[in-house]
């Protein structure tokens, strides 16, 4: 049986070191200044006071008693708020996460609008003058979410333009012998990063400095520059830690631009903190979908059709969209397939990213259903995925670049004991526990951006690495370091790393699991730079006096620019500006070293086991294991990336059975905004974890050979705990999260 | 323009005593804290022991033990999650024992002895619970783990990690999202014997 | 939160005569007594509470309100211990496990270290339209202004002792355990000392769902008495979504006096489906006497919740509350004593 790597396991094949994180002494020390950590001399304190109706208009609005209390500066309302220039939403080219503009006027478009912000002396005067402010609405009756009056269904040109088909799904589907068509939903979930929202603005004459956690500095900054009408050269963002992101700090929120005209408005610098549960409704969230999915396979388990629809939750400002069908029907080879997307309009903030934004709701519904539909063939689950895997994109013909699903499960099938699965639905108790095994497919597309970076490295052997990429978690120092460290020929502790401030050269969004893939390919081309400059092969550290001596400098510095295969530069000129999808490929230039031609399959995949259990009379469930094997092409750092894997893993299992964001039906609003009652896995909730890291090569994906990680491990999680939940039980639950209720009824 | 940014290292160095205004000094006896209009902050005189450094205050009195050591302390390394008691982001110890510091006041800590994870390691020299977080790489990023170290080193001072089924209750109160849950057992068993030793 | 006045008085006498106040229920009184303060706090932030006045009595070292005594009488507890003081307290655990384990199940270590067990008991609900002012419609917060849980989501909303007025759970753990070993209230006020049954400190919601309890303005719990002997067949199960740090859907105190298969004596308290700490008295009056079997148990418990009234999320409590009530007194019949 194979062995799950220890929490510092070994590298194996295609490994780099697993050394410890590079901020890690920093980390531990409580020196890492956080956005709101910043020393700031005299802030002013901002608070807001946010809508009690999701819909509707302001009828009165009376600040008197709040602007009367001493020590409050100004109460910012509809009636005095500094104007904003509409910027466009980032999935139509703008930065926005939302482009309603909040204080514009008097409407209250969603629960927890912006209604009011009050700046004070301090933090406990302005929470209190906020609550002191008395609001009427004149409130219309809201659409809440899906099947609510007045929610509007739109299919958004986007999907229909990009629809995924190939061959005639319905002939395939009328003709497939054995057939699971089934429903599923995921709920509205939100970030919850234990680190809050928060944005602090000081203006140093015409120039602004703002400290707030962003996941992309160079859009959050030259958004902010764009909202209020100022020269982007004159706006800096100082981000160097994000105390966790997954998507909710990756795109600017309204209230950015509040805090910032506050502080030039007043003459000192304002704090905004925002309350957790204001976070709901003033940053984004994973949209609930509905979907179905209809597997049809001959009586071997080759799949003849497969049609997946999905229906997603929107604002009725912006026209956010999921999308994971286009990924789904890559999974499995198939000759038919049909998709097709459906955004229905609420009165809601808008979505946005969170971890794995397609792949978590959408292969939960896929993988379910190849549970399913293994059941209907009386067939190992696992064998049914070997049985469809596939080495090319069912719908183009393009070949993976690499693609080790079926080591990943033999692997972990291994590790895990599958093979003393009884398959039956509840066959397996202990006491009055009944046990379920189930597993499922993980898989996250290799997304890359375009990157710079800077090398400047000394005469000493020291090295310093810059670029404005940004580390929430995922270890993006250290594999920066260890990337410079490689191939400058030093000892990693010999390379600094700068990150996370706008003024650097710009790096890729920490979104998309993409930043070693695309700043660690710039950071390897400038110390390549650097190499040429000796020659093209390193001097060791000892002879590095010598060499510099040689070149008559005492230090040499090297500036990069690195964009993926199928892009050109205007995609680094996009960038500078911030912009997230600005790659394009039009030009057709090509970098040296990059791959042309084509568009092949790039994903990283592993799978995953689980054990539940489940108390027959109470209905409890737990997980008290979880095994996980992943391949992902050149690991940098297998620490950092085994423990990736791992809070993936529980990232999926909590959004599996805990993770739901109840929403008022009749009201419209997010009625548990808080983290108690918001449920997160808590460090009992987890026994047991195993990761196997799967070594893979890939010479294709980018010059590093690197696949993103960071979204990959929980997904799939979902599908294989509802897979065990099924056999433990013998009820498919079909909807998220798998809670004690659906399994009392 | 003087730039408003005040240096860290500057901040810290600064005498630890700061100027007390003759108006909260005068607020001192409960009469005299009376707010004379009815929505007017109440101050009072607040010596905090911090690190074992007594830092006088002139505070609100609404203004939190979380608040009083990141707004006004500049002690930053102590996190706010949520302010309401839910995330142990806060966690610090009072007279030895882990508390959550949003919500207690400043006034409640008064005399009392405050540690937090800017005063765990001595002389330059980490704690085994902060070498153990980072041999055992228990953190991601990293906005939880002055809470987790915090009530980690109390875990094991109050014999609460005799095994990971109890270290696993034990930690509970202290949410991590980026789930480096494993490793932060992990990091307790490494550090617990070293604990035991000192 | 509101400015108010801290005061830390040097006596018992001296709390209580700060503490006088005029007031509409205790709850709702200008000056309020501050113990841990891990609710008192927190809806002080959430301006649901807006005293003037905070007299900070966890200082106090009265004999009458620290420590774990027992005698003739029983058992006595003082109302300043804190949670995880008593949860560490082996004689608690080895003679009365069910009060041992309802602390040791509740909230967080931090939480336990802070959170006295007299004002644990008072606890308010979790109902996230009384937590949450932005909700007009809360007749706990104002008095006659609806409910909004009645048509909004109550999945985490009682079964069992509601009202038209209001389905807000009590979402604490220890009163379930008090409740069931009928423990009496020792409180002290400005009109002098009295003992409340601890079936009487809640009051059900009724019409009037903002008074919470029958203690008056300015009345402090200095204490609580569990009379006889002790329960070492006892125990709290709590079942919840996660495995810690969750507020109960349901939970059960339950204590058993056995010969052979019968339950001689039998006490059962529950949390999370009722609006107070609820005292299962005809699931307890069909059991007692009789041998403890799974159906037997089963009967009962689904005679307790035959008056429950569910809304629309909170439908499966009804079966969660028997489930847990089974559950409990099975375990308890198994413990080796």
């Amino acid at each position: 049986m194979l062995q799950p790597t220890p929490p510092v396991p070994q590298p194996l094949e295609n490994m780099g070191q697993a050394i410890p994180r590079y901020e890690a002494t920093a980390k531990v020390t409580g020196q890492p200044l956080y956005a709101a950590d910043e020393p700031i001399a005299r802030p002013l304190y901002a608070f807001f006071k946010t809508s009690g109706v999701a819909r509707g208009t302001i009828a009165s609005l009376d600040v008197r008693k709040a602007e009367a209390m001493p020590g409050v500066m100004k109460v910012y309302t509809h009636r005095n708020a500094p104007p904003r220039k509409a910027v466009k939403h980032i999935m139509t080219g703008g930065y926005m996460s939302d482009t309603n503009i909040p204080l514009a006027d008097n409407r209250v478009r969603h629960d927890g609008d912006i209604v009011a912000m009050v700046v004070a002396d301090s933090y406990e005067i302005a929470r209190d003058a906020a609550n002191r402010i008395e609001v009427r609405y004149a409130a219309q009756a809201p659409a809440a979410t899906f099947g609510s009056p007045g929610a509007v269904k739109k299919v958004p040109e986007q999907a229909q333009k990009n629809a995924k088909k190939a061959g005639d799904f319905a002939a395939g589907w009328s003709r497939a012998p054995v057939k699971v068509d089934a429903r599923y939903s995921t709920p509205t979930q939100h970030h919850n990063p234990i680190e809050l929202y928060a944005t602090t603005a000081v203006w140093n004459g015409d120039q602004l400095t703002f400290y707030e956690p962003s996941q992309f500095v160079y859009s959050t900054a030259n958004g902010l520059a764009e909202q209020i009408g100022v020269d982007p050269a004159k706006v800096h963002l100082v981000n160097p830690y994000v105390g966790g992101g997954f998507g909710g700090k990756g795109i600017l929120t309204q209230r950015t631009a509040l805090v910032a005209l506050a502080a030039r408005d007043l003459g000192r610098p304002v704090k905004l903190v925002l309350h957790r549960k204001q976070a709901y409704g003033l940053t984004t969230y994973r949209a609930e979908t509905r979907q179905r999915v209809r597997l049809g396979a001959d009586r071997n388990g080759k799949l003849v059709a497969f049609a997946h629809d999905g229906e997603e939750v929107t604002s009725r400002a912006d026209d956010y969209m999921v999308g994971g069908v286009e990924n789904t029907v890559e999974m499995y080879a198939c000759p038919n397939i049909a998709t097709s997307v459906t955004l229905v309009k609420a009165d809601r903030n808008t979505p946005g990213f969170m971890r794995s934004p397609p792949e978590t709701p959408y292969m939960f519904g896929l993988e379910s259903a190849m549970d399913e539909l293994a059941v209907a063939l009386n067939m190992d689950p696992v064998e049914l995925r070997r049985i469809n895997d596939t080495q090319k994109s069912p719908i183009s013909g393009a070949p993976y670049t690499s693609r080790s699903l079926m080591q990943c499960y033999d692997q972990a099938a291994a590790a895990f004991g599958w093979s003393r699965r009884n398959p039956r639905p509840l066959s397996m108790s202990q006491g009055d526990w009944l046990i379920g095994w189930g597993c499922a497919t993980a898989t996250y597309p290799t997304n890359m951006m375009a990157s710079t970076a800077r090398i400047r490295l000394t005469a000493d052997g020291k090295a310093v690495v810059e670029v404005a990429a940004h580390d929430m978690g995922q270890g993006a120092y250290t594999a920066m370091q260890q990337i410079a460290a490689k191939r400058l020929g030093l000892d990693p502790r010999q390379v600094t790393v700068r990150m996370g401030d706008s003024a650097l050269p710009p790096g890729p969004v920490a979104g998309g699991s993409m930043t070693t893939a695309s700043a660690g390919s710039a950071v390897h081309t400038a110390a390549g730079k650097i190499a040429a400059r000796f020659g093209g092969a390193m001097p060791a550290p000892n002879d590095l006096d010598d060499a510099f001596r040689r070149l008559g400098v005492t230090q040499i510095e090297e500036y990069a620019e690195w964009w993926p295969p199928g892009q050109g530069p205007q995609a680094v000129r996009a960038l500078y500006k911030g912009s997230m999808g600005g790659g394009g490929g039009e030009e057709g230039e090509q970098q040296e070293g990059n791959a042309g031609g084509g568009k092949p399959m790039m994903a990283a995949f592993g799978a995953e086991f689980v054990e539940v259990r489940i108390h027959r009379l109470t209905r409890e469930i737990r997980v008290p294991r979880m095994t996980g094997a992943f391949a992902a092409g050149h690991i940098v750092n297998p620490r950092t990336a085994r423990s990736q894997y791992l809070g993936g893993m529980i990232w999926g299992m909590a959004s599996a059975l805990l993770e739901a964001t109840e929403v008022d039906a009749k009201r419209a609003r997010y009625v548990n905004d808080n983290i108690a009652e918001y449920l997160v896995a808590v460090n009992a909730d987890v026994p047991q974890v195993d990761v196997i890291l799967v070594p893979e090569v890939d010479t294709k994906v980018n010059p590093l050979g690197v696949k993103g990680i960071g979204e990959l491990a929980n997904v799939g999680t979902a599908a294989a705990i509802a897979n065990a939940v099924y056999h433990a039980t013998g009820k498919r639950i079909r909807d998220l999260p798998i809670t004690m209720d659906k399994l009392l009824v | 323009m003087e730039t408003p940014k005040i240096s860290r290292r500057g901040l810290l160095g600064a005498s630890p005593v700061v100027a007390v205004s003759a108006k909260a000094a005068s607020a001192q006896t409960p009469e005299a804290a009376a707010p004379a209009l009815p929505d007017a902050p109440v101050r009072r005189r607040v010596v905090l022991k911090v690190n074992g450094e007594s830092r006088e205050l002139d505070l609100d009195t609404r203004t939190t033990l979380l608040d009083a050591l990141r707004e006004h302390l500049h002690l930053a390394g102590t996190k706010k999650g949520c302010d309401q008691g839910q995330c142990g982001a806060c966690t610090v110890h009072l007279d030895g024992e882990r508390v959550l510091s949003c919500l207690t006041l400043a006034a409640q800590a008064e005399g009392r002895e405050v540690v937090t994870i800017e005063g765990l390691a001595r002389g330059g020299k980490l704690h085994p619970m902060q070498q153990a977080f980072i041999d055992n790489d228990a953190f991601q990023c990293g906005y939880c783990t002055p809470g987790q170290i915090m009530s980690a080193v109390a875990c094991v001072q109050e014999g609460h990690a005799r095994t990971d089924h109890e270290i696993r209750e034990y930690m509970s109160g202290n949410l991590c999202r980026c789930a480096a849950y494993p490793n932060i057992v992990a990091a307790i068993n490494q550090a617990k014997s070293q604990m035991g030793r000192a | 939160m509101r400015p108010f006045t801290y005061e830390r008085p040097k006596a018992i006498a001296e709390a209580v005569s700060m503490a006088r106040s005029e007031g509409a229920g205790h709850v709702n009184a200008p000056v309020q007594y501050l113990g841990g303060g891990t609710t008192l706090l927190d809806l002080m932030k959430l301006d649901v509470m807006q005293p003037t006045r905070l007299v900070d009595i966890s200082r106090l070292d009265d004999r009458l309100l620290r420590g774990v005594s027992r005698n003739r009488e029983g058992l006595r507890i003082g109302a300043l211990s804190s949670m995880a003081e008593l949860a560490d307290n082996g004689m608690l655990a080895r003679d009365y496990p069910v009060l041992q384990q309802s602390l040791w199940l509740a909230a967080s270590q931090q939480l336990r270290n802070m959170a006295r067990v007299g004002g644990n008991v008072l606890q308010r609900t979790r109902c996230p339209y009384f937590r949450d002012t932005s909700y007009s419609e809360c007749n706990k917060r104002i008095p006659g202004s609806g409910c909004a849980a009645m048509d909004g989501v109550n999945r985490l909303h009682a079964v069992l002792g509601v009202s038209d007025k209001c389905i807000a759970a009590y979402p604490g753990d220890w009163a379930q355990g008090l409740a069931a070993l009928d423990a009496v209230v020792e409180v002290l006020g400005p009109g002098g000392a009295r003992s409340v049954p601890f079936g009487e400190l809640h009051r059900p919601p009724g019409e009037t769902p903002h008074i919470e309890t029958s203690l008056q303005p300015g009345e402090l719990i200095t204490g609580f008495v569990v009379p006889g002997e002790p329960w070492p067949r006892s125990l709290y199960r709590k079942v919840r979504d996660r495995e810690s740090y969750a507020f109960a859907n349901a939970s059960a105190a339950v204590a058993l006096r056995m010969r052979g298969d019968v339950a001689e004596d039998i006490r059962i308290g529950l949390g999370g489906v009722a609006t107070t700490p609820w005292r299962a008295r005809t699931a307890e009056g069909m059991l007692r006497g009789k041998p403890l079997t799974e159906a037997a148990i089963r009967a009962a418990a689904e005679a307790e919740f035959a008056q429950a009234r569910p809304r629309e999320h909170n439908r499966f409590k009804v079966a969660l509350g028997p489930a847990t009530i089974t559950r409990a007194l099975l375990e308890a019949k198994a413990m080796e004593v």
